[in-house]
């Protein structure tokens, strides 16, 4: 998992350094509070003002969507996936490389299709107009976001392919 | 021979699994002679939500579900669902499938598959904990469970506070005392464990509102299938399911109302209270009816068919 | 009955060093698509991305990683660390004692066992590397003591399975909490076994004075503070068990920001690591189901149910038989492929066997903490690992091996005493 806490430092200069990560960690962070907050503003108006937020659950699971889908390009580019790597570890050399190769190409083909069904999934809801049930926001273009993220994370798994010869050191 | 998957959500003990959908598997097979049976899956294959779609893509080839839990994509649903509609499932569904299929299923939300019933729960009441429901003022304020939508609408239109959560919240919400009171029939207040955390109820002749239904199944399977067993499943299908379905709400109301004695105070509703009701939910519906035009449905000339053949069901015609 | 096929396969797959979420996602459409075709299959694969990633009752899985981050960076460990070395410090072996102590407290506001490892290692580390401690004993009580992140409440693994059993999550989180009393006890004590065992002349500190060591009961105030009021919030009916992981990470930014350590930088960065550990686990728990599906569609629970059937009656011989391939299991899956994987699988035999599931929610959680330290895949050994860099895996496990007997006893405890287990939730 990606806690890889022995980096912290030098994941730290590597952050400050990129400001692309610094774009999407502001996006992560403002998904993740407006998340955290829809909690704290349904439980706080309801206790105190006797007004729950209306739409809470909804807005809350439309961000976690969104959440997921956004954080997953940058597991893909620092390829941070949980892997069993008992085995390969011991591979002789010679077959280090295809075995790279192979993974990866399978990990973006796995990806694209995800992506073509989930977008599939959101042309579906938008025709028979799927809502949200007090809010009655659509629901289809959450879908769209998330087929054009796992595209996204496709393009870039495939990418590692002629990026890297190894995943980076954790 | 044929086999046919239904996807099933709920748990295996569950009276609609137990008495409806599993008997009625068993009918099919009987009515056909054994040349279609019906294997029920051991695990869901998704979320409740999931299941429309399941049978319109063929993942699996019968399924069922709750409209309701696809909002804005059952117009029609509203007629069933509205307040007054009347006090046994049975009637209710028995009526509500009759009008669905004369008129309410050219609407065209079901074009895609092939309707086996539907039907509804029993009548939905508010039951809460620790207020005096011999007016209405003790609903006004009081935090109530929903599921969302009409019957969040209609329980603002009585002054309360809807507190919106899935079902799978429904037990948390109640028992941490984060909601003073529930909507839900009698036999879900019982089946969710609820009873000890609530101590009465405002009983609504005719109910607040009902659960809709669907027992659906893929388009292409149902196709495929020779006339002779379409016409022996037809049989046990439509009025008969829906009959079947209705019994059970009813029996399930009954033992959840018996379990009750003694721990939850039914108040049923005064006429004057009725009139306030009727009042103060008018816009609710007003709004409802105007959504469910929008589908091309002569709204007035439904609902006063519903309300007919409710009766006439009731009736035993 | 192509299971056996499609099981054979992903484990290919998974050994090849292909992401576990892929292999599942993979392997599930696939054997899906070979039952109900193509056009059907690849629909469900859809539906099942989408469908569960808006799944309300989900988001409590990013809310705690939230919270479990904001903690780590507002330095409760470090308080914990130094309140109980205060007591433990004259005790031979106390540093150690005092690790497993703090990773106790320190559960109780973090969900993650990998996080409470992590966290515990950066502080009790150093301080018992200068007094001389063996690495293998030292490594070892933090290892063992971080998997309590996911017994003591709040538990990420404990939501997962709550989610997929359909169980309550409030009355499995305090269902956890004797069984985490218990760990810490177990741990502790595996400390004076190996201390004693293998002769070890530890160095001691003098004793503290009661009135220092009572002050230095302070540090333990942040960690409490926020246990009492995401626990007392739940308790009080203030929110719900769903909602305490968003009003436990707002309370731990809270803690983060007057922490006096809270730079803009570091909450970018915390953000940023729970979005991706959201999406690894999601990915992880979307590929589950896929495989899960494929698994339902082709009669493989009914073909276990019979072959379990085969191995005897009773309950107590189903139970040992999960825990005997939990145990395998847990050698080499990593945590939660392995809880994803297997219980949709046996928590229905279970239920059917007449099991309280609340019980057996616990009861896989501890047979998972024991898969962070065995060998040879131990997530727990490998952050340990990753953090201190000059220590040796095989030094890890070797120092680990009392701490997984009194696991052992502990599971054994839990089966002949229910009740350890279903007593707190029962008067809920
Ligand atoms: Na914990
Ligand atoms: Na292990």
């Amino acid at each position: 998992m990606s806690l890889a806490p022995a980096e912290a430092d030098d994941r730290r200069a590597a952050f400050l350094a990129s400001p692309g990560r610094r774009a999407i960690a502001w996006l992560c962070a403002a998904l993740l509070v407006a998340m955290m907050l829809i909690t704290v503003a349904d439980v706080v108006g309801r206790y105190l003002f006797n007004s729950p937020l209306p739409g809470a659950t909804e807005l809350t699971g439309l961000l976690l969507s969104a959440v997921i889908f956004v954080g997953l390009p940058a597991v893909c580019f620092d390829e941070e996936h949980v892997t069993v790597d008992l085995l390969v570890d011991r591979l002789p050399e010679v077959l280090a490389r295809p075995r790279l190769l192979l993974v990866r190409l399978l990990s973006a083909a796995a990806l694209a299709v995800i992506s073509w069904r989930l977008f599939v999934q959101g042309q579906a809801m938008a025709g028979y107009g799927e809502q949200t049930v007090s809010l009655h926001l659509p629901v289809a273009p959450v879908a769209w976001f998330c087929a054009a993220m796992t595209a996204i994370a496709a393009a870039v798994t495939f990418a590692t392919i002629f990026a890297r010869p190894a995943p980076p050191a954790r | 021979d044929t086999t046919l998957n239904m996807a099933n959500w709920l748990p295996p003990a569950h009276p609609l699994m137990k008495d409806v959908m599993v008997p009625y598997a068993e009918a099919i097979k009987e009515a056909t002679d054994g040349r279609v049976t019906v294997n029920v899956l051991p695990a869901p294959l998704g979320p409740p939500a999931a299941h429309f779609d399941f049978a319109v893509n063929g993942v699996a080839d019968i399924t069922y579900g709750v409209q309701g839990y696809n909002p804005g994509r059952f117009k029609t649903t509203a007629f069933a669902e509205l307040p007054f509609l009347g006090d046994s499932a049975e009637a209710n569904s028995v009526g509500y499938w009759r009008v669905f299929d004369k008129t309410l299923r050219k609407a065209g939300e079901y074009d895609k598959v092939h309707v086996l019933a539907v039907f509804t729960h029993g009548p939905g009441q508010i039951f809460t904990k620790g207020r005096d429901l011999s007016t209405l003022d003790g609903v006004k304020g009081a935090k109530i469970r929903v599921g969302g939508g009409i019957v969040g609408d209609l329980v603002k239109g009585l002054g309360a506070v809807p507190v919106e959560g899935p079902s799978s919240k429904t037990y948390e919400l109640l028992s941490s005392g984060v909601a003073d009171g529930i909507t839900f029939p009698f036999e879900s207040v019982a089946s969710f464990k609820l009873i000890p955390m609530v101590d009465s109820a405002l009983v609504v002749p005719g109910g607040l509102f009902n659960t809709s239904f669907y027992v659906v199944m893929n388009k292409a399977k149902w196709d495929a299938l020779s006339d002779e067993d379409k016409k022996a499943i037809d049989g046990v299908s439509g009025e008969a399911l829906a009959r079947r379905a209705g019994k059970m709400w009813d029996a399930a109301d009954a033992a959840g109302k018996a379990a009750m004695e003694g721990k939850v105070k039914l108040v049923p509703a005064s006429d004057t209270e009725m009139e306030g009701i009727k009042a103060d939910l008018k816009p609710v519906i007003d709004a409802q009816m105007a959504e469910a035009a929008k589908a091309g449905i002569d709204v007035e000339a439904v609902r006063a068919a519903m309300h007919e053949e409710v009766e006439k069901a009731a009736k035993g015609e | 009955m192509t299971w056996p096929i499609g099981t054979l396969l992903l484990l290919v797959l998974m050994l090849s060093g292909m992401p576990i979420s892929f292999a599942m996602a993979l392997v599930g459409t696939v054997g899906t698509i070979s039952i109900i075709g193509m056009s059907p299959a690849l629909s469900l694969l859809g539906q099942t991305f989408f469908d569960n990633s808006r799944d309300y009752s989900l988001s409590v899985l990013p809310l705690f990683l939230m919270m479990g981050n904001f903690v780590v960076q507002s330095g409760i460990a470090e308080d914990l660390y130094k309140s109980a070395h205060a007591w433990l410090r004259h005790r031979k072996g106390g540093l150690a004692i005092a690790t497993v102590l703090a990773c106790g407290g320190f559960s109780s506001v973090c969900g993650s066992s990998m996080a409470t490892a992590a966290t515990m290692a950066k502080i009790a580390l150093p301080s018992m590397r200068r007094f001389g401690y063996p690495d293998s004993l030292s490594t070892a009580s933090i290892a063992a003591g971080g998997t309590l992140g996911i017994l003591i409440p709040p538990s990420v693994i404990l939501v997962f399975y709550g989610i997929m059993t359909q169980q309550d999550i409030g009355k499995l989180f305090l269902a956890g909490i004797v069984p985490g009393i218990i760990g810490v006890i177990g741990y502790s004590a595996a400390v004076v076994i190996s201390v004693r065992w293998r002769g070890l002349d530890l160095p001691t500190e003098a004793k503290l004075p009661l009135k220092d060591r009572v002050l230095a009961l302070k540090g333990t105030a942040g960690a409490l503070l926020l246990f009492v009021f995401v626990m007392g919030g739940i308790y009080f009916g203030v929110f719900t068990p769903t909602e305490s992981a968003g009003m436990g990470a707002a309370g731990a930014m809270l803690l983060a920001l007057f922490s006096g350590r809270f730079t803009l930088d570091d909450a970018l960065i915390t953000l940023f690591d729970t979005a991706k550990n959201t999406a690894m686990m999601f990915f992880i728990l979307f590929g589950a189901l896929t495989f899960t599906n494929y698994v339902n569609l082709s009669g493989m629970t009914s073909d276990l149910q019979t072959l379990l059937a085969t191995f005897g009656t009773g309950p107590v011989t189903l139970i040992l038989i999960i825990l005997g391939l939990y145990l395998v299991l847990g050698c080499f899956l990593e945590s939660l492929s392995m809880i994803t994987l297997t219980v949709p699988i046996f928590y229905p035999v279970v239920a059917s066997a007449g099991f309280d599931l609340i019980w057996f929610g616990v009861f896989i959680v501890v047979v998972t903490e024991i898969s962070y330290i065995t060998p040879p895949v131990g997530m727990n050994a490998f952050v340990l690992r990753s953090v201190v860099r000059d220590v040796r895996l095989k030094t890890i496990f070797s120092g680990l091996t009392p701490f997984i007997a009194i696991d052992f006893v502990r599971i054994v405890l839990l089966i002949l005493f229910p009740a350890l287990v279903l007593f707190l939730p029962s008067h809920m």
